[in-house]
């Protein structure tokens, strides 16, 4: 009998699965639950940025461009089409300026937002 | 009958990444196969050396799309054996955490592709819908369902806390049940073992004249794992057995990949249970001294090598990357002769093929 | 004149058979979705799916025919929507005569002979494989299914559906007398649908599309329409041959019977097709004629001998 009832197994999952209700998630008619931990778009404290350009060094994918002229005077450039999402320019910051936050990011379909000037500080 | 040459790939419903094979049948007879490689190359090991180890991080884990976290821990061991720097404890154990939930998923997902290929779409929904919640616990704990950049040099970026090991507990408890259930019906669906049992059997003679490694070289009964036989910090403090099969054939494989995401399982409860405290990771110097290093580690499908050759520069002089794939393909063509058309895809499907690992 | 083309066109012809397709396509999705913990297709969505492919470019091999690969959807259709016709639904048969059970299962065999041809004439590998497969297929389960549906008949003494289905009434459902009979009928009813998981001639993974591998557009949409009506066909057949009790003086009852024992049968289609795995064509052909022969001989046998 038992040997049976294990012949029998995958039906019962199947009769467990259609007793519940269905496990998908109707994004976007529903809200996504999204941990903070996510990495999604990235935003840049300008009180914080002092434009040492670590974030650019380590970026990987070349998605941060630092345009100085000097200490004072910089353009902090991101590119979204090229970011990974990796976090790197978030670890490497020492002052904790730039950051993701749990906000997923749109498809780029308008080249206008190709480049987005996260800080423009200049004379 | 008449000889017919029969293309599968670069796409077909069977393949999920580029592969060729010219497959030669009479009937549904298979006569032979031949193998065509190299379409998802991207040059990845040329493209290391122009960057620099910590942009090399994030560039490794785009290696594989199911494996990634233990391509860079690999690497990172690498830099870190050649810096000669020790990580804390509690980073070597949140890393041992992240690749065995990695085993649970990556073996979820092949089982899920070996079912939809003999037409057992429930099993492949149902495995697929358990390896949700393992993707659900890694994105909590590190920020990404596959691509986790959970690993630095000298460490890992991720902490966890109370909330997260009980969350990580009662997903654990909930996938021994689950897989418990599939466990069932791998060992008991008739149709199931009808399809799979005695599939194009490797004799333990075959696998290591190929050189096969992981879950298919220990489903002919080659026992080698190389968690093992390579501790490297924490899997000499944790015990865990090594799931072997005597027969070789599709089932066994089966059988031992299922029973390996239990084995898993219980090795991510006890390193949460040895978790030790501390501090996550540790600064490590830009540069890095002369000198070359070669690490093993088991990855899903078997044992992964990473060699580096520093020149103390910021950028790797060479980075030579071999996966467990690539191992098993060269056996392909073998396997491919005198069975069924209808066992091309179980056999494909045994193999749990990563192109783009192979390819690089 | 006009109640003749009223049945051809409306009811029980063309028009009720592709609705009942059509829904009959959507409750089998739903509820294997809902076994697989998936939401599944909105009612609408293979109507959609219809007029998307109808919308869609027809391409055909250059070698292959293009009047003959139109023309064997198209006879295919023609072939099960008159073999519908003759169908009783919910007690309801204006064309029913003796022997009409004969004709029936002649005109839906139809659809797999073309099956076969469009694979052979439509010039590609894999519609090649996928052609000899289903005439492979067809001839394992076609034996045990014609022997199975013969038992009933036998039983009831007349070779008319509707016959058939009135005999049940004082002589109780077949389904009970002839169990095995019913398994088997259904076997060869999922083998003559090509469903999972006897859907050897068009596994995805074998044979990419089997023999409709070059089809597309509205040649596609037909022959989907094909597949979809002959499941309606067969499991009105079944019902009427194994169910019974569907013909009432309130039509209301009639049919309230008739859906639930349609619903009933699409359910265990849909079961079957979710927790078995596909056969090898090798392993059906032993199946079929080492079991399933011998098995309905015996149950043919066995009615006989309880009639004398």
């Amino acid at each position: 009998m038992k040997r049976l009832k294990k012949q029998f197994s995958l039906f019962s999952a199947i009769v467990d699965a259609f007793v519940e209700p269905p496990e998908t998630i109707r994004y976007p008619f529903e809200p996504l639950n999204l941990p903070d931990v996510i990495r999604g778009a990235l935003v840049l404290d300008t009180e914080k940025c002092s434009g040492c350009g670590l974030c650019v060094r380590n970026c990987p994918a070349d998605a941060l461009e630092l345009d100085n002229k000097s200490r004072d005077e910089f353009r902090l450039i991101h590119y979204p089409a090229r970011c990974a999402y990796c976090g790197q320019c978030e670890d490497s910051c020492r002052s904790g300026a730039i950051y993701h936050t749990n906000q997923l990011v749109k498809p780029i379909t308008d080249p206008e937002t190709c480049v987005v000037i996260l800080h423009d500080k200049r004379g | 009958m008449s000889k017919i040459s029969i293309p599968i790939g670069p796409q077909h419903p069977l393949l999920k990444e580029p592969l060729s094979m010219m497959v030669d049948i009479s009937g549904e007879r298979v006569l032979g196969a031949s193998l065509r490689l190299g379409y998802v190359h991207r040059g990845i090991e040329r493209l290391a050396q122009t960057r620099t180890y910590t942009q090399n991080v994030h560039l490794i884990e785009r290696i594989c799309g199911i494996c990634s976290h233990i391509h860079t821990t690999t690497y990172c061991q690498a830099v870190e054996a050649v810096l000669g720097v020790e990580i804390p404890l509690r980073a070597s154990y949140l890393r041992a955490l992240m690749c065995e939930l990695e085993r649970v998923h990556s073996h979820l997902l092949w089982l899920g592709i070996l079912a939809k290929h003999i037409g057992l779409d429930t099993i492949f929904m149902h495995a697929w819908h358990d390896r949700e919640s393992v993707l659900d616990v890694m994105e909590e704990i590190s920020g990404g369902r596959v691509l986790h950049a959970a690993n630095q040099i000298g460490g890992v970026r991720f902490d966890i806390d109370h909330d997260h090991d009980s969350m990580i507990r009662s997903a654990l408890k909930k996938l021994h049940e689950q897989v418990a259930g599939l466990l069932d019906v791998i060992e008991n669906e008739p149709a199931l073992i009808a399809r799979t049992k005695g599939v194009a059997p490797v004799s333990p003679e075959v696998i290591k004249k190929y050189c096969v490694v992981g879950p298919m070289a220990r489903a002919s009964g080659v026992n080698v794992d190389m968690r093992r036989e390579n501790p490297i910090p924490p899997y000499d403090q944790l015990d865990f057995s090594v799931v072997t099969h005597p027969d070789g054939d599709a089932w066994s494989r089966t059988y031992v990949r299922v029973e390996e995401i239990r084995v898993s399982l219980n090795l991510c409860e006890s390193i949460l249970e040895q978790l030790p405290e501390g501090p996550v990771n540790i600064r490590v110097p830009r540069r890095v001294p002369a000198g070359e290093v070669i690490i093993r580690s088991e990855a899903p499908r078997g044992e992964l090598f990473y060699y580096l050759r520093s020149d103390g520069t910021d950028k790797p002089a060479r980075l030579k990357v071999r996966t467990p794939t690539l191992a098993a393909l060269s056996l392909l063509p073998e396997q491919l002769s005198a069975i069924h058309v209808a066992d091309i895809p179980v056999v494909l499907a045994g193999v749990d093929l990563c192109v783009a690992c192979a390819d690089r | 004149m006009i109640e003749g083309l009223f049945y051809l066109l409306l009811f029980p012809g063309l028009v009720f058979q592709v609705v009942c397709g059509l829904g009959f396509e959507w409750v089998d999705r739903k509820l294997l979705a809902l076994f697989q913990r998936r939401v599944g297709p909105p009612w609408y969505q293979p109507l959609a799916d219809m007029i998307k492919l109808f919308g869609k470019e027809d391409l055909l091999p250059t070698q292959a025919n293009d009047l003959i690969a139109s023309l064997l959807p198209l006879i295919s259709l023609s072939a099960v929507l008159t073999a519908g016709l003759y169908v009783p639904i919910a007690g309801f048969s204006p064309f029913s005569f003796e022997g009409d059970l004969i004709v029936i299962l002649f005109l839906m065999s139809v659809p797999t002979l073309s099956y076969y041809l469009a694979g052979i004439l439509s010039i590609g590998i894999y519609s090649v494989l996928g052609g000899g497969r289903s005439l492979l297929q067809y001839f394992s389960y076609e034996v045990p299914f014609l022997i199975a549906l013969s038992g009933p008949a036998v039983a009831a003494g007349s070779w008319s559906v509707e016959g058939i289905m009135n005999a049940q009434f004082s002589l109780g459902s077949f389904i009970l007398f002839q169990p095995l009979g019913f398994l088997l009928a259904l076997i060869g009813l999922i083998g003559k649908l090509k469903r999972d998981p006897l859907d050897i001639p068009s596994a995805k993974s074998e044979v990419i599309g089997g023999s409709l591998t070059e089809y597309t557009g509205a040649k596609l949409a037909f022959w989907h329409l094909v597949m979809n009506v002959q499941a309606v066909v067969g499991i009105f057949l079944m019902i009427n041959l194994f169910l019974g009790w569907t013909k009432f003086h309130n039509p209301a009852i009639a049919l309230a019977v008739f859906v639930l024992e349609v619903l009933l049968i699409t359910g265990v289609l849909s079961t079957t097709s979710a927790v078995f795995a596909r056969l090898r064509i090798d392993q059906l052909a032993g199946f079929g004629w080492r079991i399933l022969v011998p098995l309905s001989i015996a149950q043919l046998t066995f009615v006989i001998l309880m009639g004398a």
